[in-house]
């Protein structure tokens, strides 16, 4: 069983193993921080938990959109970061890609969700569309 | 270069925080323009150069005006919108688009700065394409995407669309 896992996560543990290098290697310290992996992930980093506050103490369903366009766009970030510092090619980019179109298309149907909500509603206060509850 | 990272950095970091913690959703909705044009930013800072031009194209003119549009169609208090404090900040955003023309040369420069670094990367868009065209790499989820973009077409019209479930009133 463990030897099951571990021989799936072995694609995953050389990955993490090829970052570290990256990121361990002792130049990076001092290099600009356009050189550096662990300055976009921050950035990212921060980008997310903003995204995810902004979904948490929001009620407004369009506050929630934006949370969401947030999380992914930092999600985004990552993917070209390592793209740019793991030796993975052009994927990340290509991944990031995909990502930003189903973004959009999630963008437009959710909006005519919420227009939709406002029509049957009157408001598109998330806590108050309970039409499903009991 | 390390210096046009801190200015898009601190752009996508001041935008999301804007976003979470104003209580306006429309200066929510700009301060997200700005996080996403630093994204793109990012993007160029990493090589990135085709994605961060369509990051402009598709979230800063796309995404953004239907999020504008939602908030203009589903708002209602627009009301307590100050006309005094807009009249008292269009004489600094004008001298500030004075200042952005007259700096257009140092723009250009910082641009042309940035082109140095993305061009060690090399231009990406004739990679992606054939990426994108390619059976064996990406051919499979650009079609997709194209299916996928053909159903959200229908589908938003549908759902949206006036007097389409059952009560019927247009």
């Amino acid at each position: 069983m463990l030897a099951t896992l571990k021989s799936l996560a072995a694609p995953l543990n050389s990955a993490v193993v090829q970052v570290e290098e990256v990121a361990a290697d002792a130049s990076v310290a001092a290099a600009p921080f356009v050189e550096r992996l662990d300055a976009y992930l921050v950035v990212s980093g921060i980008l997310f938990v903003l995204g995810v506050a902004t979904i948490l103490t929001r009620r407004n369903a369009l506050y929630v959109l934006m949370g969401t366009e947030l999380i992914l766009n930092a999600a985004n970030l990552n993917f070209v970061a390592f793209a740019r510092f793991g030796d993975y090619g052009l994927d990340g980019q290509l991944m990031a890609l995909v990502v930003v179109m189903l973004a959009a298309a999630e963008m437009a149907v959710a909006l005519a969700i919420v227009l939709r909500i406002f029509h049957d509603f009157g408001s598109i206060d998330l806590t108050r569309t309970d039409g499903l509850r009991d | 270069m390390d210096f046009m990272f801190l200015v898009f950095a601190a752009l996508a970091v001041i935008g999301g925080l804007v976003m979470a913690f104003h209580h306006s959703i429309v200066h929510s909705a700009f301060a997200l323009v700005g996080a996403l044009f630093g994204i793109a930013g990012l993007y160029w800072t990493l090589g990135a150069d085709f994605l961060g031009a369509l990051q402009l194209l598709l979230y800063v003119g796309g995404v953004t005006v239907l999020l504008l549009f939602g908030v203009m169609l589903t708002t209602r208090d627009s009301a307590r919108i100050s006309t005094f404090r807009y009249m008292l900040m269009a004489p600094v955003v004008g001298m500030l688009a004075y200042f952005m023309l007259n700096t257009l040369r140092g723009v250009y420069a910082v641009v042309s700065e940035l082109g140095v670094d993305a061009a060690e990367a090399a231009p990406t868009t004739e990679r992606i394409g054939e990426a994108f065209l390619d059976p064996d790499v990406f051919l499979l989820p650009f079609e997709v995407a194209a299916v996928l973009l053909l159903l959200v077409l229908i589908g938003a019209v549908t759902v949206a669309r006036r007097g389409s479930s059952d009560e019927g009133a247009a």
